[in-house]
């Protein structure tokens, strides 16, 4: 049986410590038996000091009560039906009130206790019964609406010396040894958490009986969580089931605990074999995160916090007597390392994804063969001219940089064929224009168009759209005999000068993708008539 | 501009895809029509699986091909968000001057279980005016509803003829020389990747004048990372820390996927068994856990991890 349970104060007079709060508490539960309805009793304070033994106690004195807490469901519908019933009728059959219970109201959270508060409120307002609620957070949001219609009763942390007292008081009645300076630490690691006192306290002493300041060493200090530095020293120091499981209750992602405990592994392990037993642990909890994320069932989690826990603990023959610092784990401060070569790395793969048509997974697979291709300076200018690489882009796949000369050389010869290609196509142009006479069709158009402006207001809205749409049929292909012209104009106007090598940029793109061109002056059109 | 040979003979038509006749024949069929059904290519990498999208949205869609498709790939953001925001609103807007849109999803096995969710239903909203066109190496990655609104094709490694011929006609079109051995060392060790294929031709025509076994062999064996033997050789040795920096080097720096570490680190022990520097028993004992590895990231398992666990194996 747990002490804490055996040895919980039956009534008022049983409980020891914080006088002023039990003084109103008692002054609450008399009104109630004499008629009075009182507001609702809010307990508020740190586990471990005696919320629900005071419930208790109380649902002694009042005899028949309901109790809910943080692990049954507490939407609204179930409240209410729940205790919602309860709270407005009175018993056929007996006078007494019924006192309800609700333990962890700030607890009360999550798609599960959907509209929970609500229904507290609401019972608040209509019970006819007495009501307690404990909650550990005082500033709780959920507590907000509900903390104004309640009295408030704050129970701090129990002070060392009334804890020493009432361990020593167990101690005798369980007939056990205990070194008194033993005892006055434990309740001074204890952090004013009186349920945690006596658990240590059974832990340690319920066997052997008897109690001494080496056992206390086996027990760290009882913060309120435990830290990972501490979870990860636990699991590759400790065999012990309970103390792995007790300090792997951290407040951190469970995957982030897993790494550092992997990081450790080889740096207090010796033995081959015991590192390779305990990276399969880390093997198989790494396997069961990945299904949890897979199937979205956190129960999954037990099992990967037990391999990542207790399986490494067992995995080696004997604890290892030595100092070994807790490092934290490299490949993240690696990625910190490297962070300016992976950006650069990055950027490379994020060009080829937008002219390739890779993902960066590919594209990365693709960079060895780079690194070959780009010895050859030819190959290395026309690719790294393609993907737009920057100079330091070039130099993650070559040393050198591409010699000055060979890139002048070969600007100038594209500059060469792109005159050629020019004098082509304007050629070709003009036939076409020559041909389609566009220039008078563009006119007319525009007047035309104006007009039907002017006159839109007194159309319908479904009017609107059949001309806007007709304007757009026509605008597509009135805009590409535009753009056409306009594209022969430019080249025509820049053959003579192209020399310079932005002109013969700009016009390079105006050719080859005079597709594209067309495509957006189609989409400017569209633009501008929504 | 003349970029890579992948991408500078990326197959432009349909009937220019390579390697894909059966599949290319029935996907002809929706060029001409008002509507196309929702399809899924699935298939191994460097089969072709982007380029017959690409294609055939080209041939389908016409002349303004560009404005009505999307193109969103593994690296563009693909959380819930951008299919509710970005493929949504994309989808709404009238196809113009082609009968319908096309969204063009790349490696949809690796988009989370919401996104794909949240993708359902923007494939039964919008069949009207949209089609998407999935591609995935693993259709068991991709949950039922969307596999059952897609018309599933199969793409196959690209058989050895057929990428003998297209390396072929790329060394012509670069009058670039090359013996047959050359060639069919690539086609024997990219095993129906056509990517890799181009990409090893490249670089092994960069080498020298020639395209010939020993600049393929040259090729190959540059473009390994050094590191992974390093790595194996020090995990054999038993210095599992040395192993484990080397490796996490590896990863991060180079960016090398999980699945490519497993293969390499096969293709790495195979070599010492086969070569007489490991013990057949010790190949195989190896080779067992390499599987269960490999198997482990394809599970959804942090790949680092997986692999730091491997080479524990090794000591």
């Amino acid at each position: 049986m747990q002490w804490t349970d055996k040895y919980r104060p039956q009534s008022f007079k049983d409980i020891i410590g914080n006088n002023k709060q039990k003084a109103l508490i008692e002054k609450w539960v008399n009104e109630w038996k004499e008629g009075n309805p009182q507001k609702t009793l809010l307990l508020v304070g740190p586990p471990g000091i005696g919320k629900t033994t005071f419930a208790l106690v109380i649902a002694h004195e009042f005899g028949e009560y309901v109790e809910l807490n943080a692990s049954d469901k507490r939407s609204y519908d179930l409240l209410m039906e729940t205790i919602g019933e309860s709270t407005t009728t009175q018993s056929l059959f007996s006078n007494k009130s019924k006192l309800i219970i609700l333990d962890e109201v700030d607890g009360i959270t999550g798609n599960q206790d959907k509209g929970g508060t609500r229904a507290l409120n609401k019972i608040i307002q209509n019970t006819k019964h007495p009501i307690i609620m404990m909650a550990n957070d005082f500033y709780s949001k959920r507590l907000a609406t509900i903390k104004t219609k309640c009295q408030v009763i704050k129970l701090p942390k129990i002070r060392s010396p009334t804890i020493n007292v009432n361990l020593k008081r167990i101690c005798k009645a369980e007939e056990i040894e205990a070194d008194p300076e033993a005892l006055k630490q434990l309740a001074k690691r204890s952090n004013g958490d009186m349920r945690s006192a006596i658990n240590t306290l059974q832990a340690l002493s319920e066997e052997s009986k008897t109690l001494n300041m080496e056992d206390l060493e086996n027990v760290t200090q009882k913060t309120d969580r435990s830290t990972i530095i501490n979870a990860t020293s636990r699991v590759l120091k400790s065999k012990n089931i309970t103390h792995i499981r007790d300090d792997m209750i951290i407040d951190e992602d469970p995957t982030l605990l897993m790494e550092y405990i992997a990081e450790n592994i080889p740096r207090e392990y010796e033995n081959p074999k015991e590192i390779k037993k305990a990276y399969e642990n880390i093997s198989k909890a790494d396997l069961y995160f990945g299904r949890t994320q897979s199937s979205r069932n956190y129960g999954y989690w037990r099992y990967a916090t037990l391999f990542m826990g207790l399986g490494v603990a067992l995995s080696k023959r004997e604890t290892y007597k030595k100092f070994s610092k807790i490092v934290s784990p490299q490949s993240f401060s690696k990625m910190g390392k490297y962070r300016g070569k992976r950006n650069l790395r990055d950027n490379i793969a994020d060009k080829m994804v937008e002219n390739m048509h890779v993902s960066r997974e590919i594209a990365y697979s693709m960079f060895p063969y780079f690194e070959i291709m780009f010895q050859d300076d030819k190959t290395a200018y026309e690719i790294s001219s393609f993907l737009e690489l920057e100079d330091d882009e070039i130099k993650r796949f070559r040393k050198k940089k591409i010699p000055k000369k060979f890139i002048d050389k070969m600007e100038k010869e594209r500059a060469q064929r792109m005159q050629e290609r020019q004098a082509e196509w304007a050629e070709e142009y003009k036939k076409d224009l020559n041909l389609n006479n566009s220039d008078e069709i563009t006119d007319n158009y525009f007047e035309e168009d104006s007009n039907e402006l002017d006159s839109i207001d007194s159309f319908s809205d479904e009017d609107i759209d059949e001309i806007l749409q007709e304007n757009l049929d026509i605008t597509d292909s009135i805009n590409e005999d535009k753009s056409e012209s306009i594209i022969d104009e430019a080249s025509e106007s820049k053959v003579d000068e192209s020399s310079d090598l932005k002109d013969s940029n700009i016009e390079e793109d105006n050719k080859e993708d005079s597709d594209s061109k067309k495509e957006k002056s189609v989409q400017t059109s569209l633009f501008s008539f929504e | 501009m003349e970029g890579p040979w992948v991408e500078k003979y990326r197959p432009q038509t349909l009937d220019e895809v390579v390697g894909q006749e059966h599949i290319v024949k029935r996907l002809k069929k929706y060029t001409n029509e008002q509507s196309m059904p929702n399809l899924m290519f699935s298939g191994p990498a460097g089969v072709g699986k982007t380029t017959t999208a690409l294609a055939l949205a080209k041939s389908v869609l016409g002349e303004y091909w560009k404005n009505n498709f999307l193109e969103l790939n593994a690296s563009d953001a693909r959380g819930i968000d951008t299919v509710r925001n970005q493929i949504k609103n994309f989808c709404k807007l009238k196809p113009m001057g082609a009968p319908f849109r096309i969204i063009f999803l790349d490696e949809v096995d690796n988009m989370t279980k919401d996104a794909q969710h949240a993708l359902r239903r923007e494939m039964e909203m919008y069949t009207k005016t949209s089609s998407f066109i999935l591609s995935c190496n693993y259709p068991s990655k991709i949950i039922d509803p969307i596999q059952s609104r897609c018309a599933i094709f199969r793409f196959a490694p690209i058989k050895k003829e057929d990428i003998t011929t297209r390396l072929e006609y790329i060394c012509n079109e670069e009058n670039f020389g090359y013996t047959d051995e050359g060639i069919s060392t690539i086609v024997y060790f990219t095993e129906g990747d056509m990517r890799k294929s181009v990409n090893i031709l490249q670089s092994a025509a960069t080498e020298g004048e020639e395209v010939t076994e020993d600049a393929v062999y040259d090729v190959i064996s540059k473009s390994k990372p050094q590191d992974i033997n390093n790595m194996v050789t020090a995990a054999l040795s038993g210095d599992f820390m040395k192993a484990r920096d080397l490796l996490r080097e590896t990863m991060i720096l180079q960016g090398t996927s999980g699945e490519d570490m497993v293969v390499q680190i096969y293709q790495d022990v195979t070599k010492r068994a086969t070569e007489g520097r490991m013990d057949s028993n010790v190949y195989i004992n190896l080779v067992e856990y390499i599987a269960e590895t490999d198997f482990r990231i394809r599970e959804g398992a942090n790949p680092r991890i997986q692999l730091e666990a491997l080479l524990a194996k090794f000591l």
